[in-house]
This record gives structure tokens, sequence and C-alpha cells, in this order.
């Protein structure tokens, strides 16, 4: 129980460190194998806001993409109406929902930043109703963080408070460049969750083999 | 069609409650809507993200009866699930506080109380454990303000071993990771038969 708990809690800020890192000497306690090396061989640039953000977009990147991948093509659809949880939402939203919900909205806060236009088809929360299969929605949502590090490079000191067009009304640059990971992760936990209900453990939780 | 304007309309609330564009957030207050709010800054981005997470967070730890604080998903036996080792309750909220104070503490020089990742094993008590996670948001409140242009790229120790991260990292990233337990924490709500408040009237 100690080293999950240790793990996960280490597994936040590893990726950060490892990008970052100027401290010379050993990988931070527990950093995951292959993560950090190169980092401390490798004079880093100083940081910039753009680079902070991007390294945000991949960290939830690298956990959300493996998530979606380690779910079988057929529980793609799968919800947990089994359980008989209490929902507002009717139909329950299913794994595949989740999934292109992330996307979609990945897709509206990060638009606005780069000037693309929003995917076609988008009709709701759900995205596109035509993206049906494991791949397409995979790819989906790889190509909403592709969108991501293309406006998180946009980001500089001067553009950040920048007040953008979003749907009717506006908000900063900044914020919708961060707020859309935050986002991302809401729904990343209850994809976790979902993973487990199907006997899953998320790619991100596994422990390194001895 | 009506169901994507909601979807952005929801969206938009999230983004531009706090800089007075736009439509208002859902709940956000009669006071704030009527008040001009300020030009954004880093430090009022961040601290909105921080008020965001801090409304939902609280919300689901006190919708949660306290003698389900000890409930963890694998006491569901739901057939073929994976459920070893996971957070109870309790745990979740404790460990997003504990990471709140751990992350955002060193932005206003102060150091965590508790070095355990998910808090004082001692605290045990519903309330104890609410104001355990709304004290962590008022640091994050606190910490959202010494952020700057300048400051936002500073690098400071890591709190968990060698190795530096950028203060924005820690401002921003810990309303990410409070938001990854918060997808969790909702569905042990929804387990227990409780739909999580932030989700109420259909979000």
């Amino acid at each position: 129980m100690q080293l999950l708990r240790t793990f996960c809690l280490l597994l936040v800020l590893s990726a950060a460190v490892s990008v970052f890192a100027q401290a010379g000497g050993s990988a931070a306690k527990g950093t995951p194998a292959g993560s950090a090396p190169q980092a401390q061989t490798t004079p880093q640039p100083a940081p910039t806001i753009s680079g902070i953000v991007d390294r945000q977009i991949s960290q939830l990147e690298k956990q959300i993409v493996a998530a979606a991948e380690a779910m079988p093509e057929d529980k793609f659809e799968y919800a947990p109406t089994n359980l008989n949880l209490k929902d507002s939402r009717d139909p329950m939203r299913s794994f595949a929902f989740e999934v292109k919900h992330v996307a979609t909205a990945n897709y509206a806060f990060w638009s606005p930043i780069t000037g693309d236009p929003l995917p076609a088809g988008i009709k709701g929360p759900n995205g596109p109703e035509d993206i049906k299969t494991k791949a397409e929605i995979v790819k989906y949502l790889k190509d909403s963080y592709a969108l991501g590090h293309k406006a998180a490079a946009t980001l500089t000191g001067d553009n950040l408070l920048d007040q953008l067009p979003m749907f009717q009304g506006k908000a900063p640059r900044l914020y919708l460049a961060t707020f859309a990971v935050a986002h991302g992760y809401d729904h990343y936990g209850q994809m976790a969750l979902y993973l487990r209900m199907n006997g899953i453990t998320p790619p991100a939780s596994r422990t390194e083999p001895k | 069609m009506k169901s994507a304007r909601m979807f952005y309309l929801l969206l938009l609330s999230l983004a531009t409650a706090a800089f007075g564009q736009g439509t208002p957030a859902k709940n956000a207050s009669p006071q704030s809507q009527a008040t001009p709010q300020a030009a954004p800054t880093i430090a009022i981005i961040v601290d909105r993200q921080v008020s965001i997470v801090e409304r939902e967070l609280v919300g689901a730890a006190e919708a949660m009866p306290e003698d389900k604080y000890n409930f963890a998903p694998s006491s569901l036996n739901i057939p073929g699930s994976e459920y070893k080792s996971v957070r109870t309750f309790a745990q979740q909220v404790k460990h997003v506080a504990a990471t709140n104070f751990a992350l955002w503490g060193p932005l206003v020089g102060e150091k965590p109380a508790s070095d355990d990742d998910d808090g004082p094993a001692s605290m045990t008590s519903k309330a104890d454990i609410v104001k355990y996670l709304k004290d962590s948001f008022a640091l994050g409140h606190r910490a959202a303000k010494t952020l700057t242009a300048e400051s936002s790229v500073e690098m400071i120790p890591s709190p968990f071993g060698p190795g530096q991260v950028a203060k924005l990292f820690c401002g921003t990233f810990t309303v990410a990771h409070a938001f990854d337990h918060y997808g969790q924490i909702v569905e042990y709500l929804r387990m227990n038969g409780i739909v999580p408040p932030a989700s109420r009237g259909g979000n």
C-alpha cells in the first residue's frame, strides 16, 4: 500500500523533474526507470512558460493515451450500468464517451489559441458521431494533443494574458492552455476506474518490474 | 445541437467566469457577477483554477457521509475488477490535500506539516479531513498570488527529491493532479448512491 502511494505521488513530479532537472546526482527517488538520466547529463535550457505548459500536456497525454489504448476494443462502450451507480446523466457515460469528451474539450480549449477550426461533425460533448472504432477514437484523442502542443508553442511572455474568443465569450490564452489539462485529468481519473472495473490496471499506475 | 451549445456554454463558464466576460459560472456568486473584474494576470488565472477544483472537491468531500469515508471500490467485489490496494475515499481526499501542501508550500516558503503521501495517519474524522482539504486550498490561493511572469519560470527544489521544478508548474499542475483524484472520487460517490454536487443538474 505504501509502495503504491509513494509511487503515485512520485509519479506526479517525476516527469516534471526529469525535464527541468538541473541538479546532478541520482534520479529522484522512485522515478520510473528511463525518465531522468538524459535530463541529468544534458544541460537543459532555461524554462519558458511555453515549455512548462507543453510538459503538462505531454504528461497527461502519455497517461490518457495509454489508458485509452489499454482498454480492449470490445469494452469501449462499457459503462458501469451493472453497478447501479447513481448518475445524473442518461445514458451513463461509456468509456468511449469519456475519451471522446476529453478530446472534444481539448479542441474547444486549444483551437482558439491556434486559430485552427474545430473538427467537423462536433454536435456535442461526445464529439463527432462518426468516430466509433477504438482506432478512430484513439486517433481523435492523439490529434487533440497534437493541437495542444501547437497551442503551447504559441505561449510567450507577451501574449499569455491575451483574451481569446471562445464560443460567445473570451478567456486568457494561458487559462485555455492549462485548464484543458486539468479538465483532462478529471476524466482520466474516471477512465482509470473504468479500467479497473474491467480488471485492467491503468498503465501509469503499474509498477516497474524488479 | 442543443447539447453542443450546452457543452460550449459549460466550458465557457469555466473559462470566463473569473474574467468578467461571457457567461458567468453556474455557481458564481451574485457579487462576483456584479463586480467588474480586474484584468487577468497569471496569479488570477491560476487562482481561478484553484477555486474551480476547490469548489468541486470540497463539495464532493462534504457530500460523502462520514460512515462511508473508509469506502474503497474493492469492497464491492466487482467480478473481474482490479481494485487491490486502491485508496479509500478518506485517503483520496487526504492525498489531494497532502499533495497540495507539498507542491504549493514551496511557492510561499512553507513546508508541509506531514511527509506522508496521504496526510497524517492519525487524521480520521470527516471534519478533520475536510478541514485539512480546505486549508490546503487556502494555501493554494496564497501560492497563486505569488505567480508573476518573472516568478513563474523560477526553478525551485523539487519537494520530492533531487531536481527542480518551475513555480508555474507547481501552481497549475497541482490543480490537474487534484482533478485526477476528483475524477476517481466522483465514481466513489456514485458507487454509494450519491451524485457529486458539481454534477447535479445534469452537468
